[in-house]
């Protein structure tokens, strides 16, 4: 599995299980960049009223670009007024209401279980619309939209009149990332010399210095840990409104992506090297004796 | 010091490891040797250095700048330290992980030491010394053989074992180098394609 997948597997598959065989429960969980959910049946006795809940660290900025609009597209009547106590969104989903067994009823439970991303296309989808009010008047820069969502870590989203440019600043916490994070970027720079990825956006990356659109901002975390990634976004890849909604699917995922990565590299590293360890034990056990062989400890 | 140049690039491992290999055998007769300082003690006589007159003479072999051997002979031990060519960041944090690994695991080695030498034993006050200062910095592993290891264990196996481990670390570190530019591309091939109109 190489790339992430954008929805949450837990709301796809509880729901999946419970549209067939309701029943009471109380579930809370989490999804990558600390955001919480909550899936109850909050009447017992009413097994087929399910709500679901998420809080987003940076709820309070994605209202201001727009997400309640976005929602409310999405969901409907669903989605309730006044949050959960706690959470930032709640939808209401009555199970006895769902469309039948079958693809509509999958479209359903996915568009669900992509609550977050959709929260999250806030920022995205008001970029390329500003983008396309200012190609039409040819020439300006859009709001340069921030989005903490994460610690320390933050999403930056500019339109231009030909362009939408989207600034990832990221935290590596230990050297080790900080290195394998460089090759793994610049691989990232470097892929567009290939043919069949002539298309895909621009990437640009930078340690320690924030490029030019965000230099002006206060309080930017001035280390040699951080690492700023560039995405520069055409038009062509939000020219309609299916591409759009991949761009920004995937786009969103993309520190979560690479940090994963990196991990599995270091893993895969750890098992490499106790396998090479293992090796050269075996060899030294062949330069023992007979006599010192009997009293050969363990390895670990 | 043994220079063993003038030949280019891997041309140079084979006389490199036959020099290492020849230093370590007859650097290997090693025999028992009850400590002078401390009555009814037996220590690795390279690792206190109190002694001067069981101190035998270092030898480094080096390769190139970045590759050196150093073997720190006595009476009743050696110690042999190793410099693993880094070229640049990712083969030195490499090397530094694979390095730590193996030290962790110290007492499963046997003859492994667990903090790699950073300074050499200086020989003999009264000579003049010039200290080489790009050989001043330290070693990535150290490897300590007591007469001990030399009973229970064949010395031309250990002496196997020390050269198969040199020849093998510099392979390990480029496969892993290796396979993680290969992942590296696949990763960004894979998101980037996935933005394919």
């Amino acid at each position: 599995m190489i790339l992430l997948e954008p929805h949450n597997h837990i709301i796809q598959t509880t729901l999946a299980e419970k549209a067939s065989q309701p029943s009471a429960l109380d579930v809370q969980f989490v999804d990558f960049d600390g955001v919480r959910f909550r899936l109850t049946t909050p009447d017992r006795k009413v097994p087929t009223a399910l709500v679901l809940s998420m809080s987003i660290r940076c709820w309070d900025e994605l209202v201001r670009y727009g997400v309640n609009d976005i929602l409310k597209r999405e969901y409907g009547a669903a989605l309730r007024a006044e949050p959960e106590f706690g959470y930032n969104v709640t939808l209401d989903i009555n199970l006895e209401q769902i469309p039948p067994e079958g693809d509509e009823r999958d479209t359903y439970i996915k568009s669900l279980a992509l609550l977050k991303r959709n929260a999250l296309a806030a920022p995205f989808e008001l970029g390329f619309q500003t983008q396309k009010q200012l190609e039409a008047a040819a020439s300006g820069q859009g709001e340069l939209m921030a989005l903490h969502y994460r610690d320390e870590e933050v999403i930056y989203v500019q339109a231009s009149s030909d362009r939408v440019t989207v600034i990832f600043s990221t935290v590596f916490r230990e050297e080790t990332d900080r290195v394998f994070g460089k090759v793994f970027l610049q691989e990232f720079v470097d892929a567009r010399r290939l043919p069949t990825i002539q298309s895909a956006p621009q990437v640009l990356y930078t340690t320690r210095e924030p490029p030019l659109e965000i230099r002006h901002l206060q309080g930017l975390n001035d280390s040699e840990d951080v690492g700023y990634v560039t995405f520069v976004l055409f038009p062509r890849h939000f020219a309609n409104a299916d591409v759009a909604n991949s761009t920004i699917t995937h786009i969103q995922l993309f520190r979560d992506y690479l940090h994963y990565h990196i991990k599995c590299s270091k893993a895969y590293m750890h098992s490499r090297m106790r396998y090479r360890v293992s090796e050269f034990q075996k060899v030294l056990n062949r330069a023992k004796t007979e006599a010192a062989v009997v009293d050969r400890k363990t390895v670990s | 010091m043994v220079r063993v140049s003038g030949l280019h690039g891997s041309n140079v491992l084979r006389p490199y490891l036959a020099a290492v290999r020849s230093t370590l055998t007859a650097a290997l007769t090693l025999e028992d040797f009850s400590s002078q300082v401390v009555e009814r003690h037996n220590k690795p006589e390279v690792e206190v250095g109190a002694s001067k007159e069981v101190l035998l003479n270092p030898l480094i072999i080096s390769r190139n700048e970045n590759e050196r051997v150093l073997i720190e002979p006595s009476i009743n031990s050696i110690r042999l330290s190793i410099k693993i060519k880094q070229a640049d960041e990712i083969e030195r944090i490499l090397c530094h992980k694979f390095t730590r690994f193996m030290m962790q695991r110290a007492e499963n080695f046997v003859v492994l030491r667990r903090k790699p030498v950073k300074v050499g034993i200086q020989p003999s006050l009264g000579v003049l010394r010039f200290i080489d200062p790009r050989v001043a910095q330290g070693y990535d592993i150290s490897f300590l053989i007591t007469n001990n290891h030399t009973d229970t264990m064949l010395k031309h196996k250990i002496v196997d074992f020390i050269i198969q481990f040199m020849e093998e670390v510099d392979k390990e570190i480029s496969e892993m180098k290796l396979s993680l530019n290969a992942r590296a591309r696949v990763v960004a091939e894979s998101y980037l394609t996935a933005f394919n109109v």
